[in-house]
C-alpha cells in the first residue's frame, strides 16, 4: 500500500497527464513524471517496490528492444513499460504509474547508474556502447566507467551483455551476476583501446584478447546473429528467460525503428539513424535505387557533426540521392568527397517530390526529423 | 605524388577528424595533383617520406598510446625539421606541445614540436567555434570538444584569434603554429569546413600555389558555416 504522501503525488500526476492530453493535446507521459517527481523525488524508488523490473540500455536499440523485451514480459502478465521512448528519470517515472507487477524500462546511458540504484532491477540488459552524442557523453570510455561503479555494487541485479562489445565486458567484469553473451565476435569502431588496462587491444577476426585478461573469447552463451536487430532480439531473450519468458523469434524487421509511409503517391520506408555505428547499420539495409538522407543536428541528434567523415556511404553510389533537413549541406559536402553526387531540398516534402509518383524510396533520417515524420 | 600520412586513426578518431586527410586528397585532385592517403596504425612504422602528416582528437588512454608510439621512433620530431606539414587536432594538437596533464592527473612530456602546454581547465570547451586567423587571411570555423587549457609559449604563435567559442580555453586564442606545423582544437572536420586552410597547406606541401580549385559546394558550405557560427 503506497504511503500517503506518494499517493497524493500519483493522483496529482495523472491528473496533469489527463489535463495535457485533454487541453493541449500532448502525450502527457512526460508531464507526469515531472510533476510525479516534482512533489515526491523519491517515487521512482518507493514504486519499484515489490516489482519485477527489467533495464535495457545501450547507445542504440534501445527502444525496439524495450518493445520487444515487453512483449516477451508480457507472457506472465501486465507489464509497466514507456510507449514513447522516453527514457529518462521522469519517463521512468511516468512508466512506473501503470500499476503492473512487471516493469520494461528504457533507460538513457548517462542515467542508467542512477535507475538501477534506484529501482534494484532483477535485470540490466546492456546492449552496445559506441560514439554517440560527444557533446553530451564526452567519451564511451567515461559512460563505461559509469556503468561499472554501479554494477560492481549490483549484487541482486543480473546483467545480460554482448561480450563482443569490449566496453560492456569491462563495465560488467566486476558484477557478481552476468550472462555474457557472444556472437562469434565483430569489429568494434571504438575499440582499439582496452578499456581496463588502457593498452592497445589485440583484435584477430573479431576476437580481442587483452594481456590483462579482458577477452570474448570465453562467454555463457554463443549465437549467430546477422545483424544488431537480431543480436538486440537475442538479448532479449535471454533477459526474459531469467524471469521465466519463453523464446520468441522475432521478425528481425520488428526491431528496426522503421515506418512505411506513403507521401504523395510514393512509398517510403523511413529508418532512424543517428551515430556513425547506426548510420554504418542502417546503411547495409539500403536496397532501394531511391534514397533520402535527412540530417539534423539538434540536442538529441548529437550537435557535432563531424562523425560523417567515420562513416562510408559507398552504397549510395549510382543511387539516385537527395538530402534534406538542418545539417543538409553537411551531408552533402561529406557524400561529395565520397565522389557521391546528390540534391540538396529544402524540406522532406520536397525531396519526396524529386522522384516519380509510384517509387518506392528508403529515408535515413536523424532522430529528431524521424519523430516528426513518423507522427 | 603527395603523400598525405594519416597518422593512428584508429586511436586519434574519435571527432571525425579523418576527414582531413580525405578532403586533402580531394583538392589536390582538383587542382591536378595526384596524391596518396597512407593510414599508419599504432603498429606500422611511420613513413619518413610523406608531404603531409595528421594527427586528430582522441580520449585520454588513446592519446597516451599514440604519444608513446610517436616517441619511440621518433618520426615526426625528425620531419618536423623538414618541410613537411604537419597538422594536429584537439588530443593530437597537445601531444606534440611540450606538456600536458593526462587522465591520471600526471604532467606528460608531449613531442615539443610546438611550443604550447596544456593543463585541465576548470570546465570543458564544447560547441561551434569560430576564428580569425592572421596566417591566412580569413575567417574559420569548426567544432570544439576538450577539457583543457593551451598556453603559447614565445617560440609559437596563435593559430587564430577566437571570435566565437573558447579555443585554447582561454577565450582568447585557438591554436598555434610555427613554421610548417600547425595545431587547433577545431574539428569538423576543420579542412572540410574550411576549404582554403586545405588549398594553404597543399600549397605549403607542394610548394605550388595551389588558387585553381573550383569547387562551389566546398564554398557554398564553408561561407555558410561562418553565417551562421555567431
Amino acid at each position: 500500500m503506497p504511503k500517503r504522501g506518494l499517493k497524493r503525488a500519483i493522483l496529482i500526476a495523472l491528473i496533469s497527464s489527463w489535463a495535457s492530453k485533454t487541453f493541449l493535446r500532448k502525450s502527457g507521459e512526460t508531464i507526469s513524471g515531472r510533476v510525479l517527481l516534482a512533489l515526491r523525488p523519491s517515487a521512482i524508488e518507493e514504486l519499484s517496490n515489490d516489482r519485477i523490473i527489467l533495464l535495457v540500455s545501450g547507445t542504440n536499440g534501445k527502444t525496439s528492444t524495450t518493445r520487444f523485451l515487453t512483449k516477451l514480459v508480457e507472457q506472465l502478465g501486465g507489464v509497466a513499460t514507456s510507449k514513447s521512448g522516453s527514457n529518462l528519470s521522469y519517463g521512468v517515472a511516468s512508466s512506473l504509474l501503470s500499476p503492473h507487477r512487471y516493469a520494461v524500462l528504457e533507460v538513457d546511458e548517462l542515467h542508467l547508474p542512477g535507475m538501477i540504484a534506484k529501482t534494484s532491477p532483477r535485470v540490466v540488459v546492456m546492449l552496445n556502447l559506441t560514439r554517440d552524442q560527444l557533446h553530451r557523453m564526452h567519451e564511451v570510455k567515461k559512460v563505461a566507467d559509469r556503468w561499472k561503479k554501479i554494477a560492481d555494487l549490483a549484487h541482486e541485479t543480473t546483467f545480460v551483455i554482448d561480450i563482443d562489445d569490449p566496453f560492456l565486458n569491462y563495465a560488467t567484469s566486476k558484477a557478481k551476476n552476468v550472462v555474457r553473451v557472444s556472437f562469434g565476435g565483430r569489429p568494434h569502431p571504438d575499440g582499439a583501446v582496452c578499456p581496463q588496462c588502457g593498452d592497445y587491444l589485440n583484435w584477430i577476426d573479431g576476437q580481442y584478447e587483452c594481456l590483462c585478461g579482458l577477452t570474448n573469447k570465453y562467454s555463457d552463451r554463443k549465437y549467430v546473429a546477422q545483424s544488431a536487430s537480431e543480436r538486440n532480439a537475442i538479448l532479449a531473450n535471454v533477459a526474459g528467460y531469467i524471469v521465466g519468458t519463453s523464446w520468441v523469434d522475432p521478425d528481425s524487421r520488428e526491431l528496426e525503428r522503421k515506418v512505411e509511409k506513403e507521401f504523395h503517391n510514393r512509398k517510403v520506408s523511413i529508418r532512424l539513424t543517428k551515430n556513425p555505428a547506426s548510420w554504418t547499420e542502417a546503411l547495409k539495409s539500403i536496397e532501394a535505387q531511391r534514397v533520402i538522407l535527412v540530417l539534423n543536428a539538434r540536442e538529441v541528434d548529437g550537435i557535432d557533426t563531424s562523425w560523417l567523415f567515420d562513416v562510408s556511404f559507398e552504397i549510395l553510389r549510382n543511387r539516385k540521392i537527395v538530402v534534406t533537413g538542418e545539417r543538409a549541406m553537411d551531408m552533402q559536402y561529406r557524400l561529395h568527397v565520397e565522389g557521391i553526387e546528390s540534391s540538396r531540398v529544402a524540406n522532406f516534402e520536397e525531396a519526396v517530390l524529386q522522384f516519380e509518383v509510384g517509387s518506392e524510396i528508403q529515408a535515413l533520417t536523424a532522430y529528431t526529423a524521424f519523430f516528426e515524420l513518423s507522427k | 605524388m603527395l603523400t598525405i600520412v594519416r597518422i593512428h586513426n584508429e586511436l586519434l578518431g574519435t571527432y571525425g577528424d579523418r576527414g582531413n586527410a580525405d578532403v586533402l586528397a580531394f583538392r589536390a585532385k582538383a587542382a591536378g595533383v595526384t596524391s596518396t592517403i597512407l593510414d599508419i596504425s599504432y603498429r606500422d612504422p611511420m613513413p619518413e617520406s610523406g608531404d603531409i602528416y595528421l594527427l586528430g582528437g582522441a580520449e585520454d588512454a588513446a592519446q597516451a598510446l599514440s604519444l608513446a608510439a610517436l616517441k619511440r621512433d621518433g618520426v615526426l620530431s625528425r620531419i618536423a625539421a623538414t618541410d613537411s606539414v604537419l597538422l594536429a587536432i584537439c588530443a593530437g594538437f597537445q601531444i606534440i606541445g611540450t606538456t600536458f596533464v593526462n587522465g591520471e592527473n600526471e604532467v606528460v612530456e608531449g613531442l615539443g614540436l610546438l611550443d604550447v602546454s596544456t593543463v585541465p581547465g576548470k570546465s570543458r570547451c564544447v560547441g561551434d567555434v569560430k576564428i580569425f586567423s592572421d596566417l591566412l587571411g580569413i575567417e574559420l570555423t569548426g567544432f570544439e570538444n576538450h577539457g583543457g587549457v593551451t598556453t603559447i609559449g614565445s617560440s609559437a604563435k596563435a593559430f587564430g584569434k577566437v571570435i566565437v567559442g573558447r579555443g585554447n580555453g582561454d577565450g582568447a586564442h585557438d591554436g598555434a603554429v610555427s613554421g610548417n606545423v600547425f595545431g587547433t582544437y577545431l574539428h569538423g572536420p576543420v579542412l572540410a569546413r574550411n576549404p582554403e586552410f586545405a588549398d594553404f597547406l597543399l600549397a605549403r606541401a607542394t610548394g605550388m600555389k595551389i588558387a585553381n580549385v573550383t569547387d562551389p559546394l566546398a564554398d557554398e558550405y564553408a561561407v555558410w558555416r561562418r553565417s551562421v557560427t555567431k
